[in-house]
């Protein structure tokens, strides 16, 4: 176990470091920051004064020395657009982004897991046919219009719910949560909802496809001959064979949608990093989106990998595997 | 210069209660984009100078149609050829009740090279050399040569508190103390409360402002910069105003009864720029080959592809009728802007001629490159341009890309014929000639956003010589001469100048749209 959590170790390293080379150089090969953000009458000798200030007018192999001699004493730069840590200013929209993404990812899955086994164990009702006919939507409607018609009728034309933005929030640990108060509730609900939304097609999708196969098996003929009631069938035998492509799927979709919750984010405002990376994109704000890329290629490593431990703990298949 | 358009109240007699978004004495705006830090003097983008004008004061102010007014100065005058005077206003108090004077202009200038971000705010003081304190209330401020325009620098420069600001005027500590509030004390009619990057800018009345007390008690200023998003919370109710409506969503409004739009004349105009190189990288024949020259160095060229161009066409279809047409790189009634340069004419079959007579009776082909996420309808605009200038025989492919491709490329001088947006947000010509139409050229600081060569001797001289003039008629008159030369030119060509919306609950609240298109609660008030 120790030479396999070695092993990965070393490739988050290296996966993190090719990264930073990508990111870095893509960006550098875009274009000089300078030239989007300076005042139209600012004269030559200012330009190039405000290159000198970032240290863009040394060669690029000297910039990325120094970003990662920064990096490796923990020190991700500061941001050319906000003058703050670049840390800080992730670290403080992250909540924002956790909270919202955690609630949708793990409610869709919920919710998304019960009704794809019912609709795999009873595939002829009604009920069913249903289910699969929403799930087909969760599927092909673009999310941002989602997004767009839930402010309309919600905020818009009901205006039972916020259109967008973050509500109160409560210091919990000495970090700013919405989700505990109601009126932070109230926010999260729509943004939650709109990307909850593909999840929990796919989610309904995956169970059912799962359910339908295993629910054919030997395994399943054995316990119901057993005399195992359904429901213990389900839960013990079924529940537990479909779960592994489902906790895949839940691994990596909630890395995604940590990373990558921009749409969402910008449709309801919602002041998360998905929001922050956008905007620092569409200024070229190179230490942010290097080490906002940089946390992410993390994240996706670190999610692999407790995915890879989860599998052991569920399948003895796969814990005798990485044992021998 | 007056232009009555601008005072359209937003008042209608619709009940006041319907809005409810929250109580009269709060104002909630939401805005597409805001402050980078809470340090004035950190950033010169618009956003930015907009939030802290709700804070701090400036020197010199600039009404809504950029006429310069006094602001925290409340006279000046040169007294020899490298030095002015201002005089300073009496019993202003920061917000921490400390007295504002001289000390303090000395210190926000100096403060400024030092503590600027990348959009640089030094363009503000980049012609003083030295700011001299002669008593509390008087200033001299020495500059690098004959400064005619000083006061026009200053209408953004922000005077910060000499003891609060002291400790946070290095790199390192500006962002720390402003952003905490510890050093964010200004005269301004509203007190710092609190921000979050891209999030909410909260602020409270300032009740011993100089100019007299807002109308608000609260003020909150929302970022929302999704045009889509930011209308939606105007109709839910979540805030009260909102600026930059787009042009599809204000055709909309204009049946709403719910809300009340306001059109404004915006300081961007749309500038086509032609290359003029002799060798220019984006141009070819019909069949690929290389052209024997820059086609655009021709006058009859440049001639044809103004008269190609349907200004009108571009206002009422592209814009949805948010414009009007331009035909110098200013709007009518700035500082340098000409009466005299004629609206030019659309004639393609003139155009065809004219080429044909160029020598290029089959016409040529260009690549157009233009912003497509900077100001409203560029895109639009470029493609409308691509089908015009296709119509006469210039085979154009359009190229609307980001911004953050578009600048460097430009300032790399890899476009042969682009289009982008530029606002005269000074109100006066030198800032707008002094950048595009002088030939690039660092010893006289002048030129540096000439992107296409462009070298008119005339056109330097009156633009260097209306610099150092100290009477305003003939510096008037010079800058009118130097747009009319510029523009006979055509090397510039502008399109139209766009108008921007801002819409708010109907019958709620009043105020007159500005020519900067800064939305400024201390001058909106509850509808009466």
């Amino acid at each position: 176990m120790l030479g396999f959590i070695i092993q990965r170790f070393i490739q988050a390293v290296l996966v993190m470091a090719v990264m930073s080379v990508i990111v870095f150089f893509g960006v550098y090969a875009i274009g000089n920051p300078i030239d989007i953000v300076i005042p139209p009458d600012a004269t030559q000798e200012i330009r190039a004064e405000a290159i000198r200030r970032l240290g863009l007018d040394r060669p690029l192999y000297e910039q990325y020395y120094y970003f990662i001699t920064n990096l490796l004493q923990g020190d991700l730069g500061r941001s050319f657009v906000y003058n703050m840590p670049v840390l800080e200013l992730i670290g403080g929209r992250l909540p924002a982004t956790l909270e919202l993404v955690l609630i949708s990812v793990i409610s869709a899955t919920f919710l998304g897991v019960s009704l794809g086994i019912y609709a795999g164990y009873r595939p002829d009702s009604w009920v069913s046919k249903t289910i699969m006919a929403v799930s087909v939507l969760g599927f092909s409607v673009p999310s941002f219009w989602v997004g767009l018609i839930l402010i309309l009728f919600f905020a818009v034309n009901l205006g039972w719910l916020p259109a967008g933005g973050r509500g109160e929030t409560v210091e919990i640990w000495g970090v700013a949560w919405s989700f505990p108060t109601l009126n932070g509730l109230s926010h999260i609900v729509l943004p939650a909802i709109n990307l909850a939304l593909f999840k929990l097609a796919m989610m309904i999708r995956l169970a059912r496809a799962g359910t339908r196969e295993i629910m054919l098996t030997d395994t399943i003929k054995f316990a119901r001959a057993a005399g195992l009631s359904e429901s213990t069938i389900l839960r013990r035998h079924l529940l537990k064979l479909i779960s592994i492509p489902i906790i895949t799927v839940f691994g990596l979709e909630l890395g995604s949608t940590l990373a990558f919750a921009v749409v969402t984010e910008t449709i309801f405002s919602w002041p998360g990093v998905g929001k922050l990376i956008i905007d620092s994109i569409g200024v070229l704000d190179r230490p942010v989106m290097v080490a906002y890329l940089i946390l992410v290629a993390f994240l996706f490593v670190s999610i692999n990998f407790v995915i890879d431990l989860l599998f052991a703990l569920i399948d003895p298949r796969v814990r005798q595997g990485a044992v021998a | 210069m007056k232009n009555q358009k601008f005072l359209v109240p937003l008042a209608f007699a619709l009940s006041m209660t319907a809005a409810g978004a929250a109580s009269a004495q709060t104002l909630t705006m939401g805005v597409r984009g805001g402050p980078e830090s809470m340090d004035p003097h950190f950033s010169a983008l618009g956003s930015h100078a907009e939030a802290a004008k709700h804070i701090f004061d400036t020197l010199v102010w600039s009404g809504t149609d950029l006429q310069i007014e006094p602001g925290l100065a409340i006279e000046w005058a040169p007294v020899d050829e490298d030095t002015w005077e201002f005089k300073l206003r009496e019993g202003v108090k920061f917000h921490d009740g400390s007295d504002f004077d001289a000390e303090d202009v000395k210190f926000s200038i100096e403060r400024i090279p030092v503590v600027t971000g990348p959009t640089t705010t030094a363009i503000y003081v980049r012609r003083v050399t030295e700011v001299e304190v002669i008593d509390p209330l008087t200033v001299h401020i020495h500059t690098d040569g004959q400064a005619a325009t000083l006061p026009n620098d200053f209408i953004r420069l922000f005077i910060v508190s000499s003891e609060a600001a002291a400790d946070y005027s290095t790199p390192e500590t500006a962002a720390e103390g402003f952003n905490s509030g510890a050093a964010t004390i200004g005269t301004g009619p509203y007190k710092y409360v609190s921000w979050e990057p891209k999030g909410d800018l909260v602020l409270e009345r300032n009740d011993d402002y100089w100019r007299g007390e807002g109308a608000w008690e609260t003020v909150i200023r929302k970022e929302i910069p999704n045009d889509s998003s930011r209308l939606a919370a105007l109709k839910a109710g979540q805030v009260d105003v909102i600026n930059y409506v787009s042009s599809v969503d204000y055709l909309a409004l204009e049946r709403d009864s719910s809300v009340d739009a306001v059109t404004g004349d915006s300081v961007y105009v749309m500038n086509l720029q032609l290359d003029q190189r002799e060798d220019t990288p984006m141009v070819r024949a019909i069949d690929g080959s290389d052209l024997a020259e820059n086609p655009f160095r021709d006058m009859k060229v440049r001639e044809a592809i103004d008269m190609a161009i349907d200004r009108e066409t571009m206002v009422d279809i592209v814009l949805e009728g948010l414009g009007k047409p331009a035909n110098q790189m200013m709007p009518p009634g700035f500082f340098g802007s000409s009466e005299k340069i004629p609206m030019p004419e659309y004639n393609p079959a003139k155009a065809k001629e004219l080429l044909t007579e160029a020598g290029y009776a089959d016409g040529f082909e260009v690549d157009l490159y233009c912003t497509a996420d900077r100001l409203p309808g560029d895109a639009a605009i470029c493609q409308g341009l691509g089908q015009m200038l296709t119509q006469v025989g210039i085979k154009t492919n359009v190229n609307a890309i980001s911004k953050t491709v578009y600048f460097p490329a430009q300032a790399r001088l890899e476009y042969s014929m682009f289009m982008n947006g530029w606002g005269t947000l000074t109100g006066e010509a030198s800032y707008t000639l002094g950048s595009l139409a002088h030939s690039n050229d660092p010893d006289v600081k002048l030129g540096a956003f000439n992107r296409i060569e462009y070298a008119n001797a005339d056109v330097d001289r009156l633009l260097q010589s209306g610099a150092t003039m100290m009477d305003e008629d003939e510096r008037r008159a010079t800058y009118e001469e130097a747009m009319e030369k510029t523009m006979a030119d055509k090397v510039y060509i502008s399109l139209v100048q766009l108008q921007t919306v801002w819409a708010a609950k109907a019958g709620m609240l009043e105020f007159a749209p500005r020519f900067d298109e800064d939305t400024l609660a201390f001058f909106i008030t509850p509808a009466s």
